[in-house]
């Protein structure tokens, strides 16, 4: 092949006519462009859907606030204009322990977490003269949502301006990685709001639905706070019932509940009944059985069961409900409310393949139990 | 995707009888929870609860 007769200016369409110009023009304008300039341009495109997404968390923050002012000063009688109080238990912030020596970092965190609820608790409570604990929850769960909100706003926005400040396309990557789950749950959350205010179960209230039924007409026991358990008895076993106390809007601490029960009765076997995030592709409200402490939360509740189950050698058996974010944290559903007693059935077929007629069995209904008593 | 994207436009709450097991379905009243005794049956004079509160979704 002749290399010596390559023509670069036919290979670039640069020619004497004019025409050959403007098809140079057409060629090489662009490639300089997305040289000097791809970042920036994808960084406007990215950062514009971005924005678009920040507006609308503005606006679930801005309305989760509003609702619940609204709902103090309309259906509570507080003191005092709670506006004030709200907008400063908002900036509230948590500053996790140390991990650099992660040992022992458990108990510090249950403590964080623990003060946390108790300072903010009492704060709910300072704003009235009088309040039911129905309502307290109900309030605390409320804040809890707009923190959560107004968190998330804060955070994303954070890092948009600071990737726009920087003009630095890689800073935002990240971000519209993480946007569209962080979208979902803000979108969760703000639709959570309306049935939290109602008092309505939601989703995640499927494990306390299928214990509170199993309570019915015996005596309830102070288990630990905001957690009752009581005795039952199925086919010769004794049944030992754990739930969060309902109907207020708790998850109560299901952990120091096994933690306080297990020295006084000894079980055999643990049954945890909880709500668990479906995968994509998965049904909703369809049930999984498996192995090991089914509780979500930070991890100290989950750690603590597993401490005493270790230490008394107690298997522990899981149903879960599978559900979305979406489903988990707002009204109930109508699929799930009917798994119910099919739960409850697969708890009795699971205590009748697992132990022996005398043997003492923990069930505990993991999850929110608003709306559903015991 | 598609589950996420329902909406819940309605909640209801359903009764049953204690004594006939007779089933009925109402709207949602402000202090309804699951598991209430909530007056009587007018079939048999039996004390009713309330088994279930949901939401009705609409795709």
């Amino acid at each position: 092949m002749d290399f010596t007769s390559f023509d670069l200016g036919e290979f670039f369409g640069i020619g004497d006519d004019f025409l050959s110009e403007m098809m140079m023009l057409i060629w090489i304008l662009p490639i300089i462009i997305f040289v000097f300039y791809g970042q920036r341009i994808q960084l406007i495109i990215s950062s514009n859907e971005i924005k678009k997404d920040i507006d609308k968390l503005e606006k679930f923050k801005n309305d989760s606030r509003q609702k619940l002012i609204h709902y103090i000063k309309n259906t509570l009688n507080p003191k005092d204009d709670p506006v004030k109080k709200i907008d400063s238990f908002l900036e509230y912030f948590t500053i996790m322990p140390v991990d650099l020596d992660p040992n022992g970092i458990i108990p510090k965190i249950n403590h964080l977490i623990h003060s946390r609820e108790d300072f903010t608790r009492l704060q709910v409570k300072s704003l009235f003269n009088e309040i039911s604990d129905f309502e307290l929850t109900k309030v605390h769960n409320l804040l809890e949502i707009a923190t959560s909100l107004q968190l998330f706003h804060k955070i994303t926005r954070h890092l948009y301006l600071t990737a726009k400040k920087q003009k630095n396309f890689p800073l935002i990557l990240p971000l519209q990685m993480m946007i569209p789950f962080i979208m979902e749950e803000a979108n969760a959350l703000k639709d959570a709001v309306e049935s939290m205010k109602n008092g309505q179960p939601m989703g995640d209230g499927i494990g306390p639905m299928v214990v509170g039924e199993m309570m019915l007409g015996v005596s309830k026991q102070n288990a630990s706070f905001e957690t009752v358990w009581a005795k039952s008895e199925y086919e010769g076993r004794e049944l030992l019932l754990v739930k969060a106390e309902g109907p207020n809007a708790t998850v109560g601490r299901p952990g120091e509940a096994i933690e306080n029960i297990i020295p006084q009765k000894k079980p055999d076997l643990i049954i945890m009944i909880d709500a668990a995030l479906k995968l994509e592709g998965e049904n909703s409200a369809s049930i999984a059985k498996g192995f090991g402490a089914a509780i979500g939360g930070i991890g100290t509740e989950r750690f603590k069961i597993e401490e005493v189950a270790v230490k008394n050698k107690i298997p522990i058996l899981a149903i879960v409900v599978k559900q979305t974010i979406k489903e988990a944290i707002t009204l109930m559903s109508e699929d799930i409310a009917k798994q119910a007693k099919v739960v409850r059935n697969q708890v009795f077929e699971m205590i009748k393949e697992n132990s022996k007629s005398g043997e003492i069995v923990m069930i505990v209904g993991v999850g929110n139990t608003l709306g559903v008593s015991q | 995707m598609r589950n996420s994207q329902r909406t819940i436009s309605r909640c209801y709450t359903c009764l049953e009888c204690k004594s006939c097991k007779n089933m009925t379905k109402r709207k949602f009243e402000s202090g309804d929870f699951v598991f209430q005794s909530i007056g009587e049956c007018s079939e048999c004079d039996g004390s009713l609860m309330v088994t279930m509160i949901f939401g009705e979704i609409i795709e």
